[in-house]
């Protein structure tokens, strides 16, 4: 494996019950990789496990080609892996323009932060992130008041700032519009040339429009691999997952 | 224009205001037995001001000031006690009543002035980046950790109450003598301890106001709000959280010395859990998420406490204690936040005066979920 | 080393144990049962004491009958606070711990100014001034009473939150309150009556600490941070608190017959911020969600 990410034979149980089984990807820069399959399927587990906020109990999760199984959330995300969360998660009490300051994560040491005061290159990026989602109208308004549309768009804001490498975003189009989506969806195609996504979705459309590569899973391992016309022709992806799903 | 509350320029100018009417107050008053009860006020306003910083802006409620307070304390007292120690009397009477004719290891750093007084500061604010270390690294937080405090504050007490021959016991130290430094001595009952006071508050003041608007700031008041969302944009927490209880303990430590050197005592009674809780409630009165609300708070009640003697205490403390029930109750962010909404409603009214046209390509403010 | 004075070491360390136990008792339930932590709660121990002061002084009423009729009037004491001031405070945790030290000053206070500062005793029947000898051991026949008062109520609990209906209510409603109130629990009514029971069995180890010390209106302070510590070590559950306050309560007094009662209760502070340190969720922590 050459992969940006690379997971090797993870396994997570809980108690006795397995919840991620055998589960093995690769992930190559540059692409989005749409993480899909019913519910209960390990998404967000494996989620959790990449971004450290659960351990995996074996595996490997080689990121960038650096092991990094088993590391605290701090040090995976400075290593360059960012985070939108299924339920949106922003810093209620702040404004949106210090959510978008805080994500920009660039200097992280309490000691030098003590004497900083202004961020270069913050102001900047922050208009343009701004901009893009939409926001420069709140950016004075505490985030917890926002839409939840808002709030979302302002994660995937915050997820920017951090500038990743690697974004994992969960579920980023729950509760947005029709116009909203279209957007998201160019969005993230424009973001294949400086990141690489994994995308955990639900609506099929969404993942036609936006995918290189689709990975269904089952029972918390993989179950198919390909392009979104490959999965949707494989006839045990539409025995365990397209049978059972909802409307999109 | 915003709200004025939340406009920087504005609260320099206020923090500026309150420290020029406090410098005034020596050359208005002629009493030095006021001026020195209203300098150990000062030191409560310390003490409120590093409970705000870790609480209301940190979101790290401590109950266990008293620990960097009174450890503080004690090692100014030991640093004062050996100042009076002469070639022919160099053993304190707190060891020679107790049996002991050497001077314990413990005691020799203070035998010099300069080691002592760092020695006073250094080991609270140490204790604080372990201890707090310790359990912020362990995810400890909220209301664990304060019992946490509350339990090692009750082993500090515990221990400086039993160890006589070395602390005093219950008696504590009583220095003979006002406290010495570089040739000056800084008499309790005068102008020149309120200033030493007055100069420790306003430096922590600015110390305090300038973290708050960091960067470094910015971070612990996102961890305030969502400790875990921040960790997953690489910050280190348990850095940042024992960062800002160890500068709050620093403060306290700071603020034990300059006590002592008020009252010329200290006993086991700084370490009390009543006394570190009741900095809690000034903060929490005053209103924790603003330092100089907080400080004024201190003023506030210390200051009506010891108008109404000790005639009055009992009822003084029962309605004190209803206050406080009131204000987490109703106003968990104290009396500051009733400026703020007033500042606030000025602020929309005179939006709605002016009539400002809304810039046209936002859309319709959305209600809140 | 006399065999008997370890002997008689071991057996005040029983007893320790079971005074720290039926302080933590009341504790263990309301945190346990609403995540509470309510600083009040060695004031409602003093409130057991001073009702069964009152009782006797007052109403002639023999002192084993102030103990039950303690755990009445604190409990009452309880179920006020919890309709006046707790339920509005679930889920601010950090303002319910000091919402309830400023109600622990109001009872302080208030019993002051009623009662006046001058300490109380409670007068029990003559039976209980004795000693038991066992050998080279003895211990006072009112320990061994407290020990008796403490494993019943243990008992009486255990049989209450296992065997009883109400006591699956309450754990449907510690593990979920939603999901409870969905099958029809009044998950309210529950928090109220937890905490009415919590606050009795305050009432009741204050009824027994008030011959066990003088009755004063600062006798409960003590109490709190050391009933606390038992619940957090135990982690929350019943069980916990127990083999909390026997490992606790035993070692307090082995350390004490090697220095004194004041290292010893140093020792033990440190020793519990060290546990909790590696195990912050307590011995036996309880299964399920927290709210």
């Amino acid at each position: 494996m050459t992969g940006l990410l690379e997971i090797h034979h993870l396994c997570k149980s809980f108690d006795t019950v397995k919840v991620i089984d055998d589960f093995s990807l690769e992930v190559v820069e540059g692409t989005l990789c749409c993480l899909v399959g019913p519910n209960g399927a390990g998404k967000t587990t494996t989620m959790d496990l990449i971004t450290g906020r659960i351990k995996p109990t074996s595996g490997k999760i080689v990121f960038a080609s650096d092991d990094i199984t088993g590391q605290s959330e701090h040090e995976i995300a400075r290593a360059g892996i960012g985070r939108k969360f299924q339920v949106p998660a922003v810093l209620r009490d702040l404004t949106v323009r210090q959510n978008l300051a805080v994500a920009y994560s660039r200097q992280t040491n309490p000691f030098w932060n003590l004497l900083r005061f202004r961020v270069p290159g913050l102001a900047q990026k922050l208009d343009e992130i701004a901009t893009l989602a939409g926001l420069t109208h709140r950016l004075n308004e505490r985030a917890g008041i926002l839409s939840h549309g808002e709030t979302q768009w302002l994660e995937i804001g915050m997820v920017l700032m951090q500038e990743p490498r690697l974004m994992l975003m969960d579920e980023p189009i729950a509760g947005m519009t029709e116009s909203e989506i279209e957007k998201t969806a160019r969005i993230f195609k424009e973001l294949r040339k400086s990141t690489t996504l994994i995308v955990v979705e639900h609506d099929m459309g969404f993942v036609r429009e936006i995918a290189d590569v689709v990975t269904v899973m089952h029972m918390g391992s993989l179950l198919a691999q390909g392009t979104i016309r490959e999965i949707e022709a494989d006839p045990r992806v539409r025995a365990v997952y397209l049978g059972e799903q909802e409307a999109a | 224009m915003g709200n004025l509350y939340y406009n920087k320029t504005a609260q320099w100018i206020a923090y500026a205001a309150f420290f020029a009417a406090l410098a005034i107050v020596p050359m208005a008053i002629d009493d030095d037995f006021l001026l020195n009860q209203l300098a150990t006020y000062g030191v409560y306003g310390m003490l409120a001001l590093s409970i705000s910083l870790c609480w209301g802006f940190g979101g790290i409620l401590n109950l266990g000031q008293g620990i960097a307070f009174g450890l503080g304390a004690y090692g100014m007292a030991m640093t004062m006690q050996m100042q009076t120690q002469t070639e022919s009397n160099p053993i304190p009477p707190i060891m020679l009543n107790n049996g002991l004719d050497y001077l314990p290891f413990l005691w020799w750093p203070f035998q010099n002035t300069a080691v002592g007084l760092i020695f006073a500061v250094a080991v609270p604010t140490l204790f604080c980046a372990v201890f707090g270390g310790i359990m912020f690294r362990a995810r400890v937080s909220g209301p664990f950790f304060a019992i946490m405090t509350l339990a090692m504050l009750s082993a500090f007490y515990t221990i400086i109450l039993d160890q006589q021959a070395y602390t005093g016991g219950v008696n504590g130290i009583t220095p003979p003598a006002p406290f010495q430094f570089a040739g000056i001595e800084i008499e309790p009952y005068s102008p020149l301890a309120y200033w030493t006071v007055f100069f420790a508050l306003l430096t922590a003041t600015v110390i305090a106001k300038l973290i708050t608007q960091s960067s470094f700031g910015l971070v612990t008041q996102a961890i305030r709000d969502d400790a875990e969302r921040v960790r997953f944009l690489g910050y280190g927490v348990a850095g940042y959280e024992t960062m800002i209880y160890t500068i709050s303990g620093l403060i306290a430590a700071v603020a034990g010395c300059l006590w002592v050197m008020l009252v010329q005592y200290v006993s086991p009674a700084q370490l009390d859990v009543g006394f570190s809780i009741s900095m809690v409630i000034w903060a929490a009165i005053g209103g924790r998420m603003s330092l100089i609300g907080s400080i004024i708070g201190a003023f506030v009640i210390q200051g009506a406490q010891s108008y109404l003697g000790d005639a009055f205490l009992s009822t003084w403390l029962l309605i004190l204690g209803g206050f406080f029930i009131i204000i987490v109750r109703f106003l968990p962010n104290g009396l500051a936040s009733l400026l703020e909404a007033a500042l606030g409603l000025l602020a929309t009214k005179k939006k709605t005066t002016t009539k400002t046209p809304r810039e046209s390509n936002c859309a319709e403010p959305v209600p809140a979920e | 080393m006399e065999f008997g004075s370890v002997l008689n070491a071991l057996i005040l360390g029983v007893s320790i144990a079971s005074i720290w136990l039926i302080a933590a008792l009341g504790l263990t339930i309301i945190y346990g049962a609403a995540g509470v932590i309510n600083m009040a709660h060695g004031e409602l121990i003093m409130l057991g004491a001073y009702s069964s002061y009152m009782l006797q002084h007052h109403f002639g009423v023999p002192y084993l009958l102030c103990i039950p009729a303690s755990f009445v009037i604190v409990g009452l004491v309880g179920l006020i606070l919890e309709r006046g001031l707790i339920q509005y405070l679930y889920n601010r945790p950090l303002d319910t711990l000091l919402a309830t030290y400023g109600v622990s000053l109001v009872l302080m206070q208030g019993v002051r100014l009623i009662f006046g500062s001058d300490p109380k005793y409670l007068a029990v029947p003559e039976v209980f001034s004795t000693n038991i000898s066992l050998g080279f051991a003895s211990i006072s026949t009112f320990r061994v009473i407290v020990f008796a008062v403490t494993a019943l109520l243990v008992l009486a609990i255990w049989v209450l939150f296992y065997k009883t209906r109400f006591g699956v209510q309450v754990r449907a409603v510690m593990q979920n309150k939603e999901m409870a109130s969905s099958f029809g629990i009044n998950a309210n009514r529950v928090y109220m009556l937890t905490f009415a029971l919590g606050a009795g069995l305050a009432g009741v180890a204050g009824s027994l600490f008030g011959v066990l010390n003088i009755v004063l209106p600062t006798m409960g302070s003590s109490y709190v941070v050391q009933a606390f510590l038992m619940v957090v070590v135990g982690g929350g559950s019943l069980a916990g608190s127990v083999v909390a306050s026997g490992v606790t309560g035993e070692l307090q007094s082995v350390f004490a017959f090697f220095t004194n009662d004041t290292f010893a209760r140093f020792l033990i502070f440190v020793l519990i911020v060290v546990f909790l340190r590696f195990r912050p969720q307590g011995l036996f922590a309880k299964a399920g969600a927290r709210r």
